[in-house]
């Protein structure tokens, strides 16, 4: 059988949002902009992977930055370093950190959809042959990255992978499959070029990006809907999963 | 109707030093039983860097040592990675020729592109290109074959006169074929006269419709070698016991790891947005037999599982709807003991196989 994720849970038990309830609420999410950058990283990033999962062939990791627009607490953008792996049969970036622009929103993604959110400064800024996004963190730079070279292709051909969090429902450690819809009206594809990733600061310490693999930008209509799965992070999802909805 | 075997070598872990050979050792022996038996090709895959669900990234080698202890059985290359980055395609002509002649005209030659990040990226290929150099190769391999010189300046290869040797054994030249995965990939081969080699597993009625459109339209067709090969041919698993019910379970068993291994490769597309693999390909029909409300049909629709009786239906099913050739997948992570997958194969060829005889309903 593929090899599993070999995250010790008691190192991070402590930090784990907490999720409310599972009778999270949908958000809708007009005019998105998405920017989304995948490196092939190092062998040893098994640690970083919950025991449920299946690491990656090979492993690769994507940073999701995300301007939304609209939403019920307001314009924020959020900015995600997932590890990619997969959940039974269906491919899933876990989210080792993630950085959210407002407070509100910082609180609602840890609440809601247990994402391991801060609240920092998260920016995306469009020139003419490439697109940034940058983190601060306490004032600290925790990541520069971009897509250079944009050059437009189908929405779609954008195949975006659902994300699951980590988090503590109802105290004990569980898997929250978070699996937006996306409607994707422009889309454009560089080369991903990385200038800094804060490994620690994010939850990743010996994680390294290898090798480019691809960067898309675009604009969808998308959402965070209700939670419909959640799963036993120490055993495989086949045997682990509960439905919710 | 004719019967194959075909091989991804699936390698269970923990990995030994014996692992693979006994995989190896495993599907040779299976496939002198089975050309004894009657079967009529054994088809081999081309797959790099794929941990568990494929070791099997030197197919000519292995068909090698398979026309080396048969006789009669046809050996099918395929599908070779019709991408420079992954095959020259002068190795590609030479490689083929001295198995076809070391094989007595024994070959079939597969072609396809590789639908996974796992492969391209690992020789750095570019996803946006293949299907263009794959294009590029099919239109010259028929003449790489049969030419006294050949010179070419292509798109992505170029080469100045030379004389390609040694020539395929098999006159004009092997058949060939594209591996068919996507819809819509059938009708590349129609239009280039070639055959259609379906990778992909059940589902009727979703085959029936294409191989009547492949049917149609490769009447239409400018061949790229010197005749049309317009044959369909398809894969399934088998897994044949006297107890219909143990039959079921143990084929089911065997398709679920199958199905399951090959949900864990990254696509293409997952990690590569390109409008030359807009489809997902293979992969989600995979996941979703593995997971999904296929799940637990029972033996499937049209998989070759069970008792005679119900492989038999399937394949008159799969003879209906214009399929000519069915390959079978016999193991996977050597799930099945050897013994049980030998018993098999004698089972199917003594029970199943008269009813597809020449001449028979």
């Amino acid at each position: 059988m593929p090899l599993f994720g070999a995250l010790d849970l008691a190192e991070v038990a402590a930090r784990l949002p907490a999720v409310r309830d599972l009778d999270t609420e949908a958000w809708t999410l007009p005019q998105a902009e998405i920017l989304q950058l995948a490196w092939e990283v190092n062998d040893d990033t098994q640690v970083l992977l919950p025991k449920a999962m299946h690491p990656a062939i090979p492993p690769y990791a994507t940073i999701v930055v995300t301007r939304y627009p609209e939403s019920p607490v307001g314009m924020f953008a959020l900015a995600q370093l997932r590890l990619m792996g997969r959940a039974g049969a269906h491919p899933r970036g876990y989210v080792l950190g993630a950085v959210a622009s407002t407070t509100a929103a910082a609180s609602a993604l840890r609440e809601r959809w247990g994402f391991p959110v801060e609240v920092g400064d998260v920016t995306l800024v469009r020139y003419h042959d490439r697109v940034i996004a940058r983190v601060r963190l306490d004032g600290e730079p925790v990541l520069e990255a971009a897509l250079v070279d944009p050059e437009p292709i189908a929405g779609g051909d954008v195949q975006y992978i659902h994300t699951v969090t980590l988090a503590a429902v109802d105290g004990q450690p569980q898997l929250v499959q978070v699996d937006p819809h996306y409607t994707v009206h422009k889309a454009e594809r560089g080369r991903p070029r990385l200038e800094r990733l804060t490994t620690p600061r994010w939850h990743a310490s010996g994680l390294g990006f290898t090798t480019p693999i691809a960067a898309t930008v675009t604009t969808c209509d998308t959402d965070f809907p209700r939670i419909r799965f959640v799963m036993d992070p120490e055993i495989p999802v086949v045997r682990g999963t509960r439905r919710i909805r | 109707m004719k019967f194959g075997l075909f091989y991804e070598l699936s390698v269970p872990r923990p990995w030994t030093r014996d692992s693979e050979r006994i995989v190896y050792e495993n599907a040779l022996e299976q496939v002198k039983l089975a050309d004894e038996l009657g079967f009529d090709q054994v088809w081999a895959v081309e797959h790099h860097f794929l941990e568990e669900y494929s070791h099997c990234p030197a197919p000519d080698l292995f068909l090698t040592a398979c026309a080396m202890i048969t006789r009669r059985i046809r050996v099918g290359h395929g599908i070779i990675v019709c991408v420079p980055e992954f095959n020259h395609p002068i190795k590609i002509a030479e490689r083929t020729a001295v198995l076809d002649i070391l094989s007595g005209g024994r070959l079939e030659v597969g072609t396809g592109r590789s639908a996974t990040w796992t492969e391209l990226g690992g020789f750095n290929a570019n996803p946006d290109t293949t299907k263009k150099t794959w294009d590029e190769f099919v239109r010259c391999l028929p003449r790489m074959w049969t030419s006294d010189r050949f010179a070419y300046d292509g798109e992505f290869w170029s080469m100045p006169s030379r004389a390609i040797i040694p020539r395929v054994y098999q006159k004009p030249h092997p058949p060939l074929w594209v591996a068919v995965t996507t819809p819509g990939t059938e009708l590349d081969a129609a239009d280039r006269g070639l055959g259609s080699l379906g990778l992909t597993f059940g589902q009727f009625a979703e085959q029936e419709k294409r191989i009547a459109e492949y049917r149609r339209r490769i009447q239409l067709c400018t061949p790229v070698g010197e005749f049309v090969n317009d044959q369909v041919n398809t894969v399934n698993f088998l897994y044949c016991d006297e107890d219909d019910a143990r039959g079921v379970a143990t084929g089911r068993r065997m398709a679920d790891t199958f199905n399951y291994l090959a949900s864990q490769l990254i696509s293409a597309r997952e990690a590569y947005p390109s409008k030359s693999y807009q489809s997902l390909g293979l992969l989600p029909q995979l996941r979703r037999q593995a997971t999904g409300p296929d799940a637990n049909a029972q033996g499937g629709e049209g998989l070759c599982m069970g008792g005679p009786a119900r492989i038999t239906a399937a394949l008159k099913r799969w003879e209906s709807v214009g399929v000519d050739r069915v390959n079978f997948l016999l193991n996977t992570l050597e799930a099945i003991p050897q013994a049980d997958v030998l018993a098999s194969l004698k089972l199917f060829a003594r029970e199943v196989m008269p009813a597809f005889a020449a001449g028979k309903g």
